[in-house]
C-alpha cells in the first residue's frame, strides 16, 4: 500500500474505528488549560496547534501508580494474588518522533534481567502514531541528540501534515497492520506535504565528547557540579514528564489484614531516594541527585543499553520550576577541558 | 538600612553595583538574584559569588521566582558558602519574613536587597514584551508591598501603585464562586482537580515554608500518607500540605506555577489566608517578630467552631 492519506475529517472515522474495536484512542487533548495526552473520544478532543503534549504518553504503558499483587492475611495462611496485566490496545497518535525514541530505553530497562510484563504488554499492544513537527519552541532539541522532527525510531506509523490531511506511512508489521485493519478510513493519494520544524543543532554539544568526559573518574568530583545543579530544587517534575524516565517504587497499602502492593513512579531526584535503611545517603546532595540523572541519560543508558536516553523533546526545560536548562549542562560538559 | 532610589530603567545598574560592592567588601559571600539562562530566552535563579559576575543580574517582570526557598536549610550547600544575600520583591520578603519568624533564619544571617516592583508576569512564556494586568498574578493586583517593608537595601522609587480597597483577581472571583456552592459541589470540583496530581512534589520543593528536612509524605513508619498517585493519596496530600500551610503562607503562588499539571493551589491557599485572617486577624509574612496563630495560644481565640 503507498501513498496513503487520511483526510482531516475522517480522524473521527478513525477514532470510531479504533474505539469500537475495544481500543483506546490517547491523542493530544485539552486539560486544565494545556495540551495532554489523554483519551479522545472524537475528534473534536484533539488538538491540532499543538508543540508537544505537556506529559509524556509513558504513563498510558507505565502508569503513575498500578496495583500488582493484592494480599489478605487469613487465620492460618496469606492469600496472595498477583495481578495480570489486561493490557487494552492503545493507539497513541500525535506523539513527536522526539518521543517515540524514547520506547527503546523502557523496553530495554524493562526486559534487562526480569521481563516487566505489565509494560511489555501494554507496550506489545501500543501502535505509535507520530505526527512530524512542523513547529517548535526554544526547549526543542532533538536534533543535538541525534534525532530529528521525522526520525523513525519506535514509531508504528508517521503522519506527515498536508493540506487538510495527513500523508500516512506506515513503518513497522505493526504500523501496517493497523492501516489495514483501518482501511476503509484511509484514501490512496499523495499530497504535498508542510514543511518540517528542526531545531537549530546546539553549537556548543558534542554527545561523544559528554559521554567520554563521564568515563572519567575525575568529572565524578568536578567542581562544576554542585555549581551546575545549584538551583535545582529538588522536585520530580522533569522525571515525571520525561518520556525516558522510568524509575518506580514499590509499596504496600492498606491495613495490616489486607491491602494491595502498587508500583509508582520514583524520582531520582528526590531526597529520599537513595536512602539507605541505615541512614546512610550516597546522594545525600540535590547535585549528586542531579548529576546521576545527568550520567543516567548520556552515560548509564548508551552504555547499558546502547540505546539514548535523552531524546531532545525539551519538557524537563520547559516544566522545571527554576529553568535548569540540561542543554546548558550538556554545553558545558562537552566544552570544558 | 539604605534606600537606593532609581527610575525602572536603571534598577539594574544599581543592583548591580551594590552586589559587587557587598561582594568585595565581604559582607556577603553570594547573591542569590535572578539572570538570563545561556540562551538568553527566560529568566533562571543565579548565585553570584565574585564581584565580577555581577552584571549577569537581572530585573524585570519575568523574575518570577521566589528566591527565599534557597535560604532554607534543605540547601546546604548554599548556606556553605556563606552569608548570602537575596535579590527580593516584597512579595518573597514575606517568606524571609516567616523563615525568620519561625526561627529558620536568624536575622542578620541574610542581607535582603529589596526590589521595588511593578509587577510580575503570572508565567515567563506569557511575556510578549509588555506587562498587561490580563499577564499577572491575582498577588499583584491587590500588592501592599510593591515598595518592600523588610530590607537591608532598597533599591527603587517608590511605586505609585495603591491596592484597592477590597481584593480583586481571578482568584477571588474563583473562591466566591466556590464558596456559592454546596460542600458536595465543592468536594466534586477539589476531587477532580487534586485527580490530576502526579506526586511531583514540585508544589512542596518550590516552596520556601515547606522548610521540613523529611515531610510527612517521607514518613513511612506508618505511612501517613499514602504516596500513590490515586485520588485518595493525592487529596490527603494536597490537602495535608494546605493544612500545614495555614496562617503561614503568604500567597507568592510558586506552588501554582510550578504545578505541571495546571492544580489551581492559588485558590486553596488564599482560602486558608482569608479564614486566618476572618479567625485571628492575622496576615502572614508581615511582621518577623510575630508567630503565626497556629503555634500560639490566646485566651481570645474564638470557639465558634466548636458546635
Amino acid at each position: 500500500m503507498a501513498d496513503i492519506f487520511l483526510k482531516t475529517e475522517y480522524l473521527d472515522r478513525l477514532i470510531g474505528s479504533v474505539r469500537q474495536a475495544g481500543g483506546r484512542f490517547i491523542a493530544p487533548c485539552t486539560d486544565a488549560r494545556q495540551t495532554v495526552f489523554k483519551e479522545a473520544h472524537a475528534a473534536k478532543d484533539v488538538v491540532a496547534d499543538y508543540i508537544l503534549a505537556h506529559n509524556s504518553y509513558k504513563e498510558f504503558l507505565f502508569p503513575q501508580t498500578e496495583v500488582i499483587s493484592t494480599h489478605k492475611v487469613k487465620k492460618d495462611s496469606v492469600e496472595l494474588k498477583g495481578i495480570e496485566c489486561a493490557a487494552q490496545g492503545t493507539v497513541i497518535f500525535g506523539a513527536r518522533p522526539c518521543e517515540a525514541a524514547s520506547l527503546s530505553a523502557l523496553r530495554a530497562v524493562f526486559t534487562w534481567d526480569s521481563i516487566d510484563e505489565f509494560y511489555t504488554k501494554r507496550e506489545d499492544n501500543t501502535v505509535v502514531i507520530a505526527v512530524a513537527c512542523t513547529r517548535g519552541d526554544d526547549a526543542c532539541f532533538c536534533t543535538t541528540v541525534g534525532l530529528s522532527p521525522d526520525s523513525t525510531a519506535g514509531v508504528d506509523v508517521m503522519f506527515k501534515e498536508a493540506e487538510h490531511g495527513w500523508a500516512v506511512m506506515p513503518l513497522t508489521g505493526k504500523g501496517r497492520a493497523f492501516v489495514e485493519k483501518h482501511k476503509d478510513v484511509f484514501e490512496k493519494a499523495a499530497p504535498a506535504v508542510k514543511p518540517l520544524f528542526y531545531p537549530e543543532k546546539i553549537k556548543g554539544v558534542d554527545i561523544e565528547k559528554i559521554k567520554e568526559r563521564l568515563s572519567k573518574k575525575e568529572h565524578y568530583e568536578d567542581p562544576v557540579w554542585p555549581e551546575l545543579a545549584r538551583k535545582c530544587i529538588g522536585c520530580g517534575a522533569c522525571t515525571f514528564t520525561c518520556p525516558t524516565c522510568h524509575c518506580f517504587d514499590i509499596i504496600d497499602e492498606g491495613t495490616a489484614y489486607e491491602g494491595e502492593r502498587r508500583k509508582n513512579w520514583d524520582a531520582c531526584q528526590f531526597d529520599h531516594f537513595t536512602l539507605h535503611a541505615s541512614g546512610h545517603n550516597p546522594r545525600d546532595t540535590q547535585y549528586k541527585r542531579w548529576r546521576n540523572r545527568f550520567m543516567c541519560k548520556f552515560k548509564f543508558y548508551p552504555d547499558k543499553f546502547s540505546s539514548k536516553g535523552c531524546v531532545g523533546c525539551g519538557r524537563c526545560i520547559r516544566v522545571c520550576p527554576v529553568r535548569l536548562d540540561i542543554t546548558e549542562v550538556m554545553e558545558e560538559m562537552s566544552l570544558r577541558p | 538600612m539604605e534606600r537606593l532610589g532609581a527610575a525602572q530603567d536603571n534598577m539594574e545598574n544599581v543592583l548591580r553595583k551594590k552586589a559587587k560592592d557587598l561582594l568585595s567588601s565581604g559582607e556577603v559571600k553570594v547573591v542569590i538574584g535572578y539572570g538570563f539562562n545561556r540562551r538568553g530566552t527566560h529568566i533562571t535563579p543565579v548565585f553570584i559569588t565574585k564581584p565580577e559576575d555581577a552584571d549577569k543580574l537581572v530585573f524585570n517582570p519575568r523574575c518570577v521566582n521566589n528566591l527565599s526557598v534557597y535560604l532554607t536549610r534543605k540547601f546546604k550547600d548554599i548556606r556553605a558558602i556563606g552569608r548570602p544575600a537575596i535579590v527580593a520583591k516584597g512579595c518573597d520578603i514575606k517568606n524571609v519574613v516567616v523563615l525568620i519568624a519561625e526561627a529558620q533564619l536568624k536575622r542578620e544571617d541574610v542581607y535582603i536587597i529589596g526590589m521595588a516592583c511593578s509587577g510580575i508576569v503570572y508565567r515567563q512564556e506569557l511575556w510578549k514584551g509588555e506587562l498587561k494586568p490580563e499577564i499577572m498574578p491575582t498577588k499583584c493586583a491587590n500588592c501592599d508591598v510593591r515598595y518592600p517593608h523588610l530590607y537591608d537595601c532598597v533599591l527603587g522609587d517608590k511605586p505609585a501603585f495603591v491596592p484597592p480597597d477590597k481584593p480583586v483577581g481571578m482568584v477571588f472571583d474563583k473562591i466566591a464562586a466556590l464558596d456559592e456552592m454546596d460542600s458536595a459541589g465543592r468536594w466534586a470540583f477539589w476531587i477532580k482537580e487534586f485527580s490530576r496530581c502526579i506526586k511531583c512534589y514540585a508544589c512542596r520543593q518550590v516552596c520556601s515554608l515547606c522548610y521540613c528536612e523529611r515531610c510527612i509524605t517521607e514518613k513511612n513508619m506508618p505511612q501517613w500518607i499514602e504516596t500513590s498517585a490515586h485520588p485518595r493519596g493525592n487529596l490527603s496530600w494536597n490537602l495535608t500540605r494546605a493544612m500545614h500551610l495555614a496562617g503561614r503562607c503568604t500567597f507568592c503562588g510558586e506552588c501554582e506555577r510550578s504545578c505541571p499539571v495546571n492544580i489551581p493551589l492559588n485558590l486553596v491557599n488564599k482560602k486558608l489566608i482569608q479564614v486566618t485572617e476572618e479567625s485571628f486577624g492575622f496576615r502572614s509574612g508581615y511582621d518577623e517578630k510575630a508567630h503565626p496563630p497556629m503555634i500560639v495560644f490566646s485566651p481570645d481565640d474564638k470557639e465558634n467552631f466548636i458546635k
